[in-house]
């Protein structure tokens, strides 16, 4: 079953296209990864899954549901983290939690319950008392996610949920959505950090201009527009001398004093490299083979998409 | 529990902090009793058609509608902090309408109105007790102007709130606006006595006409006049919360 089904989905701003006739598909019980660059046109298409914004044509099913004819009833089984914080200032974390609770219709027993569950598993047990508004952004945005968990739901979005969150307090979340996810809930995730894709995400489907490119896993992505490896080596002489150097098909950072090849095979060009560096009078203290990442993967699809 | 009366409930959490209640109380107290009894050596007697009160008593019960009207700044505060703080998209994408948001901030502002109204009648009481003729319209009269008067100032807040964005907008305006309805209004002093301009001034205020009908319950002085502002009360209470419904309603998400 999917969870989201989209068929021609548009919407225009007076004579700005922000989304261009999208279809989508999005099976449950998974996280589903929804990526693009910046304007690409994900908020919007957020806001219409949501029902917050109404589409200008095309069809729309949430949850088996018409979203265009009962937003109300999507909203009642969905989650939503939105770019944008949101807060009641004045109130502290545990209160918060109760009252987002309290406004989803759980009761007060279960909502002490969860809040205190919920505070644990984000690591916010010392901030229950602190005010909204003294937290830190990343503190925010913990409760802001910690929140959206007090209710029940069947299908979760997180627009960006780790901006401004510490390491330890991403994987922890990461974990804690892992774990949400075996128990049946579906996730639709936004993110600009693909390692955050690859740790989580099942399938994913890139956005660019309002239109979408491709829906596949990250592991097929990074296999059909990764194929390159980067070699890296680190060189070690007298200053000024990599400066000068002549390298065809070589990057040379003198900063960083590294010499990088990208290529499908950069294992070929490393004898005349190192040949090169040594009648400079360098000498290589490392080298590196990394493959190509989820990240320059998405970025060269994104780049070689028409129209780009 | 209903979605209107879980926002009420989320409304009155968020709004209703002791800082806000101790304003509330104090600042009338000061009036009433500082105020109130200082300028009765300038004031000593308010004609009310067929009889008279003293100007305490008059002062506390313009204080009354003055406290109505300061407490439906809830409602503005409300939509502006939660159209600020991103609460106004979130509760939108959770199980409620647009319809259940306005409603449960016009009720909101009513319970904190009566509210407010019946916390100046006790504070008040000792001044105008004396004064007070109980009849079976005055209770009626006190809730009506209470309702109504907070229907139309937290629709005035309400529109205010929709349009500006910036903290130190949002609070020149409004206090602006408030201050203006405060002091050009019944609720200190009488229209008669004033220059003519000012006392016209006065009936341009809808505080002067939530004042005049909380006097008339609660000195017996119900009359076609009184009638006639109630009215007029009724007729803008409704336009200001249709204005308000649809600046609410295409607010931006």
């Amino acid at each position: 079953m999917e969870c989201i089904r989209a068929r021609s989905l548009s919407k225009s701003y007076g004579d700005t296209l922000a989304v261009d006739g999208l279809d989508l598909e999005v099976g449950c019980g998974q996280v589903f990864g929804f990526l693009g660059p910046n304007g690409a046109g994900k908020s919007t298409c957020i806001k219409m899954f949501t029902t917050l914004l109404r589409p200008s044509s095309g069809s729309l099913e949430v949850l088996g549901t018409d979203a265009l004819s009962e937003p109300l009833r999507v909203r009642s089984r969905i989650g939503v983290v939105l770019q944008q914080p949101s807060y009641e200032p004045t109130l502290s974390v545990e209160k918060a939690l109760d009252r987002y609770g309290m406004m989803w219709g759980v009761p007060a027993a279960e909502r002490r319950e969860r809040a205190a569950r919920l505070l644990s598993e984000f690591g916010l047990e010392d901030t229950r008392r602190v005010r909204n508004e003294d937290l830190s952004i990343g503190q925010r945005r913990r409760v802001q996610v910690a929140r959206e968990f007090m209710h029940d739901m069947d299908l979760l979005f997180l627009d960006e949920p780790t901006v401004g969150m510490d390491p330890q307090a991403r994987r922890r979340l990461m974990d804690y959505l892992r774990a949400r996810v075996r128990d049946g809930l579906t996730i639709l995730y936004t993110t600009h950090v693909l390692s955050e894709v690859e740790y989580l995400c099942d399938n994913i489907a890139v956005v660019r201009g309002g239109r979408l490119l491709a829906t596949e896993t990250p592991e097929s992505l990074r296999r059909r527009y990764g194929s390159g490896k980067t070699m890296t080596m680190h060189v070690a002489g007298p200053p000024g001398l990599l400066e000068g150097l002549k390298m065809p098909g070589c990057e040379l950072d003198t900063a960083e004093g590294t010499v990088t090849i990208r290529s499908d095979s950069p294992e070929g060009m490393l004898s005349g490299a190192l040949r090169a560096l040594a009648a400079a009078g360098l000498r290589v203290e490392d080298i590196s083979v990394e493959p190509a990442s989820l990240e320059d993967a998405f970025i060269r699809m994104v780049d070689d998409a028409p129209g780009s | 529990m209903h979605q209107v009366a879980r926002l009420v409930l989320r409304n009155l959490t968020v709004s209703l902090n002791p800082g806000f209640l101790i304003w509330q109380i104090i600042f009338p107290l000061v009036y009433i009793f500082v105020a109130g009894f200082a300028y009765s050596a300038l004031i000593p007697e308010i004609d009310l058609g067929d009889s008279s009160i003293d100007y305490p008593a008059f002062l506390a019960t313009g204080m009354i509608g003055f406290n109505i009207m300061n407490s439906t700044l809830v409602s503005g505060i409300i939509i502006w902090n939660d159209r600020r703080h991103g609460m106004f998209e979130q509760i939108l994408c959770g199980p409620f309408t647009r319809a259940h948001y306005i409603l449960g901030n016009i009720c909101t502002i009513g319970i904190v109105g009566i509210a407010s109204a019946f916390l100046i009648l006790l504070v008040g009481a000792p001044v105008f007790a004396g004064s007070v003729q109980m009849q079976p319209e005055t209770i009626p009269l006190v809730v009506f102007a209470a309702v109504v008067g907070s229907v139309l100032f937290g629709s005035i807040a309400s529109i205010i709130s929709t349009r500006l964005r910036s903290s130190e907008g949002f609070n020149v305006i409004i206090n602006t606006v408030f201050l203006f309805f405060a002091f050009v209004s019944t609720a200190f002093y009488p229209a008669h006595g004033a220059p003519e301009p000012l006392a016209t001034l006065f009936y341009l205020n809808p505080l002067t006409y939530i004042v005049d009908v909380i006097r008339a319950g609660m000195f017996g002085s119900l009359d076609a006049t009184a009638v006639y502002e109630m009215v007029a009360l009724l007729a803008a209470a409704a336009c200001l919360f249709a204005v308000a419904t649809r600046l609410i309603t295409r607010l931006d998400v």
